[in-house]
Parts: C-alpha cells; sequence; structure tokens
C-alpha cells in the first residue's frame, strides 16, 4: 500500500515540476509577445490551465503552500484572461515571481522541509491586494451587425476576445463551413491551424441548416486584420464560404452579407449564457484544450530498466545462432544444431513476448489523467449551469493505452456535459420530485477482460423514449410500422443517429443527445462500443467498452477468394465450420443455427465484392462468430489460417471514408493484409435493419 | 537544402543525373525561370510534373486491394513500414488502362496530409523547362481534369513531342 503511495507522490513530483517547467516557457512567451506589442490570448488560457492543473495536484497530494499560492495566482490568471485586468509589466512580474516560488516550494516539499518561507507570506499578501484592485470592465457590445442570438450564446471569454479584437480595429468575418460529421475533428483542425496566422476564431455556432445528416454547417466566427481577398485565398481551400460581419453604422460592407450571421433558431430559442447546448461540434473542437497536448509518455524508470535486460537476453540469443551457424560450417551433428536450434526459438520466443508486453506497459497511462480533466470541467459546468452536482469517481487508477485516454477526452467530456447540461433538473425540480437537492453523477472505470469499461451515470431526469420515438418518426429516421417492433434499447440507442441527435426537437423533448451521434463515431474509431440505458425520471447510464490497447492485437488470419484478412481476437468468440446446407433465409437475411440459437451470417467475399459471379465458393467454409453488445453475427470465410499477432496500421486519410477495415498489418508475406473492422462489419449489419438494403452499400 | 538531398538513397535513379545541381530552379535568360520536370507516361501519353513534387519514384511493391475504396484507389503498399495508398493516375486522368508491364513505377508524391503513390506506366526523363516555353493550356484533356493540367511544353525542338504537364497538389485535392 505504501508502495502506491509512493508512487503516486512520485508521479505527482514529475507532473508538477514538468507543468511548473511549462509555465515558466508560457510566461517567457507572454513577455515576448508583449515585448513585440502583440498578445496571444491562448498563451494565457495555457498559462490558466496550467497553474490550475497544479492547484489540484497539490491540493491532493497535501501541498498546503503550494496549493494556497496557486490558489490566488488563479484569481489574477483568471481577470488577466477574462480581460478585467490588464497584461502589463505588474502583472507579468507576479508570473515570473510566482513560477519560481513554485519551484522552490516544490523542491521544497520534496525534501519534506517544512520550515517557513517568508518570501511566500510576502507575495501572498501582495497577491491579494492586486486581486482587490482588479478592474471591473465595462461590457460595451460589440459594434457589429451581429444578431443577438449570436451574443446571447457568447461566453463571457468569448465576448472579451470580440471586444478585444474590434477594440484593435480588426475586421470580422463570418466564414460558413460545412464538414462532413465523420471528419470533423480533422477537419476543423486544419481550418483552425489555417486561419491561425492570419487572424483569431472567435467562436463555432452550428447553423442548424443544410438538410444532409451527414453534414453539419457552422458559422465561424474569425477577427482577422487581412482582407477579404487574402483570407478567401487562405481559407478557400477548405471550401469555407467567408463574408465580412458589417460594422454598426455600416462603412464597410462591401456586400450585402445575408441578414443573419445566425444560428438557426435551433440554437436561438434555446440561448443561454453558457456554450452547452450549442451542439457538438463547437463542443468538441472547444474542449480541444482537454486533451494533452504531449504525444510523451511519462515512464517508470523500472520498466525501461525491464525492457533494457530482455534486449540484452535477445542479444544472448543471436550469438547463440552465431554459435549454431560456426557449428554448422565446421560439420556438426545436424542433429543437435536442430535441436540447439529449437531451443533458442523457443528462448526467443519469449523474449519478444516479454517485450511486447513490455512495450505495452510503457504506452499504458491510468485514465485518472482523464478523469481529473474531466471532474474540472464538471465543476465548472456545474456552477455555470447553476446546478449542484456530486461527482464520485471510482477506478481512476484503471490503465489504459496512451493513445486511446487522449481519444476519449473528447467524447467523455461531452457525455459529462450532456448529463450536465440536460441529465440533471435543477435544485427545485429534483425537490419537486422528492429526489436529494444535489444530483450525483458517478464516473467508474474497470478492467473486464481485455477490455476497459467505462460508465457516467447520472441520477437525472432520465430519456422520454416516446417523445424520442416521436421525433425520430418525424425524421423519418425509423418508419412507422417499426416502432411496434423496435425493442426499447434499439430506441434508446435512436439517440446516436446523426439528425436525429442534433437537432431541437429531440434534445428539447429528450434532454439528451446533442452530438451524441460524434461522440459514438469517436468511440467507435478506437475500436469501443457505447451502450445507453435509461429510466424515464430516475437516470441515465452510458457504458463505454474500449480495448486496452490499440498497438499490438491478437488477430485471426483467414483467407477469402485468395485474400489473406486479420481479424481482431476481441470480438471473436468462435470460428466453426459451416454447418452443410445449413443455411436459412429469413426476411432476406442468411442465418444458420449454431447449438440451437439462430446466427446471422455475412460473406466476408460479398460484402467486399471479392469474387465475380461465376466463381464458386470453396465447398468447405468457415463461419468466425463475432460478437459486440447484444450483437452477434457469422463472419463467413474461406479458410482459417491461424491466430497472429498484428500491428494495425491506419490508412491515410485518402481512405478513411472506407468502412469495414480498422486499416492494415503486415501479415508477414510481404504484402499488406487488410484488419476487418468487426464493429463496424457488426454495426452495418444492425442499421441494414433500418435502412433499405441499397443504402448498405458504401458511400464513397 | 536542395530537393535531392532530402531525398532518401536509392530508387531515385531516374533523375540521379541532376541530383548534383544544388536547386531544381535556375533562371535562363530572357526565358524565365526554369523548373526540372519528371517526364512520364500515362498510357500513350507524356506527362510531366514538377520534380519539386515527388518525393521517391518506387517499383512497384506487392499491393494489396482495398474493396469499397473510391475507383482511383489502386491498392495500398508498405513502403518503410508505412501504409500508402497508391492512385491510378490514368483514371484519375480518364485515360485509357492498358495493362502495366514491368516498367511501370509508383511516384511517391506528399499532398498536405499524407504520402501517396501514384502509378504511372513509364518514367521517361527530366525536363528543364524554362516558364517561356510553357503555354498555358486551356482545355486539353477531360473538363473536368482540365484544371489539373498546368501547362504544355515541347521539350524538344527538332521533334514533335508534346509534354502535358500536371498540377498534382490540383489532382490530389
Amino acid at each position: 500500500m505504501s508502495d502506491v503511495i509512493d508512487r503516486a507522490r512520485e508521479e505527482f513530483f514529475a507532473e508538477a515540476q514538468e507543468i511548473i517547467e511549462g509555465l515558466g516557457r508560457d510566461v517567457l512567451g507572454l513577455d515576448d509577445a508583449r515585448k513585440r506589442g502583440s498578445q496571444d490570448p491562448e498563451l494565457v488560457n495555457d498559462v490558466f490551465r496550467a497553474v490550475h492543473t497544479l492547484k489540484g495536484l497539490a491540493a491532493l497530494f497535501g501541498a498546503l503552500r503550494l496549493a494556497a499560492l496557486t490558489h490566488e495566482l488563479e484569481e489574477i490568471l483568471d481577470e488577466l484572461r477574462l480581460g478585467r485586468r490588464p497584461l502589463d509589466d505588474r502583472a507579468l512580474n507576479l508570473l515570473f515571481q510566482a513560477t519560481d516560488i513554485c519551484g522552490r516550494l516544490l523542491q521544497a516539499e520534496r525534501d519534506g522541509d517544512e520550515s517557513p518561507f517568508p518570501e511566500l507570506t510576502e507575495f501572498l499578501a501582495t497577491l491579494r491586494g492586486d486581486v482587490a484592485k482588479g478592474v471591473a470592465s465595462g461590457s460595451g457590445v460589440a459594434p457589429f451587425d451581429l444578431d443577438p442570438g449570436v451574443l446571447a450564446v457568447l461566453t463571457e471569454y468569448e465576448e472579451h476576445r470580440l471586444r478585444t479584437n474590434v477594440e484593435s480595429g480588426l475586421s470580422l468575418y463570418r466564414l460558413r463551413v460545412r464538414f462532413e460529421l465523420t471528419t470533423i475533428d480533422e477537419s476543423l483542425e486544419r481550418l483552425k491551424s489555417n486561419a491561425k496566422p492570419y487572424g483569431e476564431i472567435i467562436t463555432y455556432l452550428p447553423t442548424g441548416g443544410g438538410d444532409d445528416i451527414d453534414r453539419i454547417e457552422l458559422d465561424i466566427l474569425l477577427a482577422s486584420k487581412e482582407s477579404l481577398e487574402v483570407l478567401v485565398d487562405v481559407l478557400g481551400s477548405v471550401g469555407a464560404d467567408i463574408e465580412p460581419v458589417p460594422r454598426v453604422g455600416g462603412k464597410r460592407p462591401s456586400q450585402r452579407p445575408r441578414p443573419r450571421v445566425a444560428p438557426a433558431p435551433v440554437a436561438l430559442s434555446r440561448a443561454t449564457s453558457h456554450p452547452g447546448p450549442l451542439g457538438a461540434p463547437p463542443e468538441l473542437s472547444r474542449s480541444a484544450s482537454l486533451r494533452s497536448v504531449s504525444q510523451t509518455v511519462r515512464v517508470d524508470i523500472r520498466k525501461l530498466d525491464l525492457l533494457m535486460n530482455v534486449v540484452g537476453e535477445l542479444g544472448i540469443v543471436r550469438s547463440g545462432l552465431e554459435r549454431l551457424d560456426e557449428r554448422l560450417r565446421l560439420g556438426g551433428s545436424l542433429r543437435e544444431i536442430r535441436a540447439d536450434l529449437v531451443r533458442l526459438e523457443r528462448s526467443f520466443e519469449r523474449h519478444l513476448e516479454a517485450m511486447q508486453q513490455g512495450i505495452l506497459e510503457v504506452r499504458m497511462v491510468p485514465l485518472g489523467q482523464v478523469f481529473e480533466r474531466l471532474a474540472r470541467v464538471a465543476r465548472q459546468l456545474s456552477r455555470e449551469a447553476d446546478k449542484d452536482v456530486h461527482l464520485v469517481v471510482t477506478g481512476a487508477e484503471t490503465e489504459v493505452d496512451k493513445l486511446i485516454v487522449e481519444e476519449l477526452s473528447d467524447p467523455l467530456m461531452h457525455m459529462m456535459r450532456n448529463a450536465i447540461d440536460h441529465g440533471i433538473e435543477t435544485s427545485s425540480e429534483r425537490l419537486a420530485v422528492g429526489k436529494p437537492e444535489v444530483g450525483t453523477i458517478a464516473l467508474n472505470a474497470f478492467q473486464k477482460g481485455n477490455h476497459v469499461v467505462i460508465e457516467l451515470e447520472d441520477d437525472g431526469r432520465g430519456i422520454d423514449t416516446e417523445k424520442l420515438v416521436m421525433a425520430a418518426l418525424a425524421r423519418g429516421a425509423i418508419g412507422a410500422d417499426e416502432v411496434r417492433s423496435t425493442s426499447r434499447k434499439d430506441i434508446l440507442n435512436l439517440i446516436f443517429l446523426p439528425g436525429v441527435s442534433t437537432r431541437k426537437d429531440v434534445t428539447e423533448v429528450s434532454g439528451r443527445g446533442v452530438g451524441m451521434d460524434i461522440v459514438k463515431t469517436n468511440i467507435g474509431r478506437l475500436g469501443g462500443i457505447i451502450d445507453i440505458q435509461s429510466e424515464l425520471g430516475i437516470g441515465t447510464k452510458l457504458s463505454v467498452t474500449l480495448p486496452i490497447t490499440l498497438a499490438i492485437i491478437r488477430a485471426l488470419v483467414v483467407e477469402v477468394a485468395g485474400r489473406s484478412f486479420a481479424i481482431p481476437l476481441t470480438n471473436v468468440q468462435e470460428a466453426v465450420v459451416m454447418p452443410a446446407g445449413g443455411v436459412h433465409v429469413i426476411d432476406d437475411r442468411e442465418t444458420i443455427s449454431l447449438r440451437g440459437s439462430t446466427l446471422r451470417i455475412a460473406r466476408l467475399a460479398t460484402l467486399f465484392d471479392l469474387r465475380t459471379p461465376d466463381e464458386a465458393a470453396p465447398a468447405r467454409e468457415y463461419v468466425v462468430v463475432a460478437e459486440a453488445g447484444q450483437n452477434r453475427l457469422g463472419l463467413v470465410v474461406d479458410r482459417l489460417i491461424g491466430g497472429q499477432d498484428v500491428v494495425i496500421k491506419a490508412f491515410g486519410p485518402s481512405l478513411r471514408n472506407v468502412r469495414g477495415f480498422a486499416g492494415a498489418a503486415d501479415l508477414g508475406d510481404q504484402r499488406l493484409g487488410l484488419v476487418v473492422d468487426t464493429l463496424a462489419l457488426l454495426d452495418e449489419m444492425s442499421a441494414g435493419r433500418a435502412r433499405s438494403a441499397q443504402d448498405t452499400s458504401p458511400r464513397v | 537544402m536542395s530537393e535531392e538531398s532530402s531525398r532518401p538513397p536509392g530508387q531515385t535513379r531516374a533523375i540521379a543525373p541532376f541530383a548534383t545541381r544544388a536547386t531544381s530552379r535556375t533562371r535562363v535568360e530572357g526565358r524565365g525561370t526554369v523548373t526540372e520536370y519528371l517526364a512520364f507516361r500515362l498510357g500513350t501519353d507524356a506527362f510531366g510534373a514538377p520534380v519539386a513534387m515527388i518525393r521517391e519514384i518506387l517499383k512497384p511493391p506487392p499491393m494489396t486491394h482495398v474493396p469499397r475504396a473510391p475507383r482511383h484507389v489502386l491498392g495500398i503498399v508498405s513502403v518503410r513500414g508505412l501504409v500508402v495508398t497508391v492512385f491510378d493516375l490514368r483514371r484519375l486522368m480518364r485515360l485509357a488502362e492498358p495493362p502495366l508491364t514491368s516498367r511501370a513505377r509508383i511516384l511517391l508524391v506528399g499532398n498536405n496530409e499524407e504520402t501517396l503513390g501514384l502509378m504511372v506506366d513509364e518514367v521517361l526523363e527530366v525536363h528543364r523547362l524554362p516558364e517561356g516555353d510553357i503555354e498555358r493550356a486551356s482545355v486539353v484533356v477531360g473538363s473536368d481534369v482540365s484544371e489539373a493540367v498546368s501547362g504544355i511544353a515541347r521539350p524538344r525542338e527538332d521533334r514533335d513531342e508534346v509534354l502535358v504537364l500536371l498540377d498534382l497538389r490540383v489532382l490530389l485535392r
């Protein structure tokens, strides 16, 4: 037990050290920028976040003096961030001094030195004095012809940025861009990086326009000193439609923009002072800050030592091989040499396995890092939404591949936002229905076999399935004739359909589901699945099931029409010989019976169009039974080749829209083999239920 | 700092004679900036693309067909461990598609997101073309790809050869 605490403490020091170092760099950056007469609001945000994290860490590990200092600092930084106080010499000096003291406090903490720190007391006094003097800013509305609906949904911070940019005489542009839902993350990042050198993006608002359920249209407010022509030149390539936003009293507009900058009535009618219910994409993009920027993993040196040892062992195997070669050349007994070769091979295999295991461990990080950030978001959101929420976290020590942890931040953050905005009721509503005044959100993580399960459960109002069905009907997501035959579980899953979930009618009646389709897409990309349970009036539970690692997976290699495919074993239950003459067609779907239960089958050759009509399938086929959640599917293949560890490599962006494959892997015969995305196929098959047959063909 | 020196060694034989040049752009008196173009054959016609755009020329490694991929995707190959999508340039340009021979090569080019492979029937040679010798193309090939044609050149004065110059950036957009 004390070992665990020691390890945690060690991590605290490492992380705190990293933060303080970063802090130093950022403050220098601020100073540089100021000397050049510019300022970088992102950097101020970075500093704010760093100090905030440091504060949380310090408090958690009982470094009280550090916690006290960072707490005061945070106040100052919040003022700076919101523009309530100028970033002047005095402010910068304070920041420099603070960084310095933080470093020394951490050192003292580490050495267990508890002697008084007069400098700190003095510094804190200065800080407090400064905060008290903080200047409140006027809340002048930007002199631009912006729709009041837009102004109403800007956060205080965004409003401040808008004001600052306007004050420095920049022009405001509205970019209207349509994004594919599936690629919105990358597209938005690209747009942001293209736009960054030319101006500052103030906010993103979904327009609610466009009737294509696979796309979403965003209005982006960009402040820039460049002319319209320059921006069209730079941003035209991403398909942005750019218009200047005229100043009030309008000298500027050379062309008449469309009357409103406007989120569609959807957003207008729900306009509030916080960004919560705006819809998925802006959340996801804003929450970019939730991801840690670093691509690095902090590794316990002992793990590396272990790996180093394995490498040493492998060296011994190599010299063993050399000796064998020598003996062969000298004409030793083949029998003996063979026996030694077998021994060496075994040893090699063992070490390779150890190495694989070691590297996987290096990639593992505790979910706690994300959970901590989530807790912070939860606190902030509940304050913004004026709801009392109690967050209970368990299983933060569960370890997951670093890559997965990073990709998880955004979906989890989104789920949290939904739970607070739409799940938990206000205190008065809760009291009225006899619930405790304070809402509870439970965030649990635990390992289950080769998977990690993360649950987010709230005791809020739950989802009204009847209204959800009505909304889905209105959207045409399901047909009237299907309603009665659709199970409760399938109805709840409607929340994940795009076009149902992002529309106002559902989000209002169901009280949930904003952008859940994007959440599902992101989780699916990680090879995970998301399940929902909800009781009206009682609460909602979302469970995300993820593989522990993406890097190396165990796969079953199969052959279809002379080509090799790898099927990840995580979702494979078993592989059986296709029963002769045992295929029954039920309702246009092929099924077989397997030990008394009916199993739907899909032929990979047909699914991937691998055989010409006159090519016959082999006489004996095999069925690989895949399962995810409640769905089961038998994949019919020609031949089973065997189990193999494979390293999945993602396709490039040019093939991103190709569904059904998780990527490619080297299967050992020079040629790349394709890794089947079992979850996508399962999805595709069950989605076929709701759609017409033609719809399931690939859209490319 | 030259384009050539940043290219990995080997597999660049077709451009090797120029590898010693410090830059692929020089000025020729009166006729404008000179750019080096790699000439290659697609079907029966010769095309050119700026040498600076091409990272590497490969003999086609074993290719893996990707079901459900767009029609112009021939498949994927592994280039030093990286998965590279290979496009059929002839199909992108709506040209005839005779079977590939042993002369077929893959040009590796990078658009801003990924490295792509472009299959061509044969790599010919490198031409140094001054700007003044390049005619602006109005409509040369099919109307929907003509945007990708940046110009027409006649690299040899003694022969009536036409080189269609491609803007790969437009083509791969």
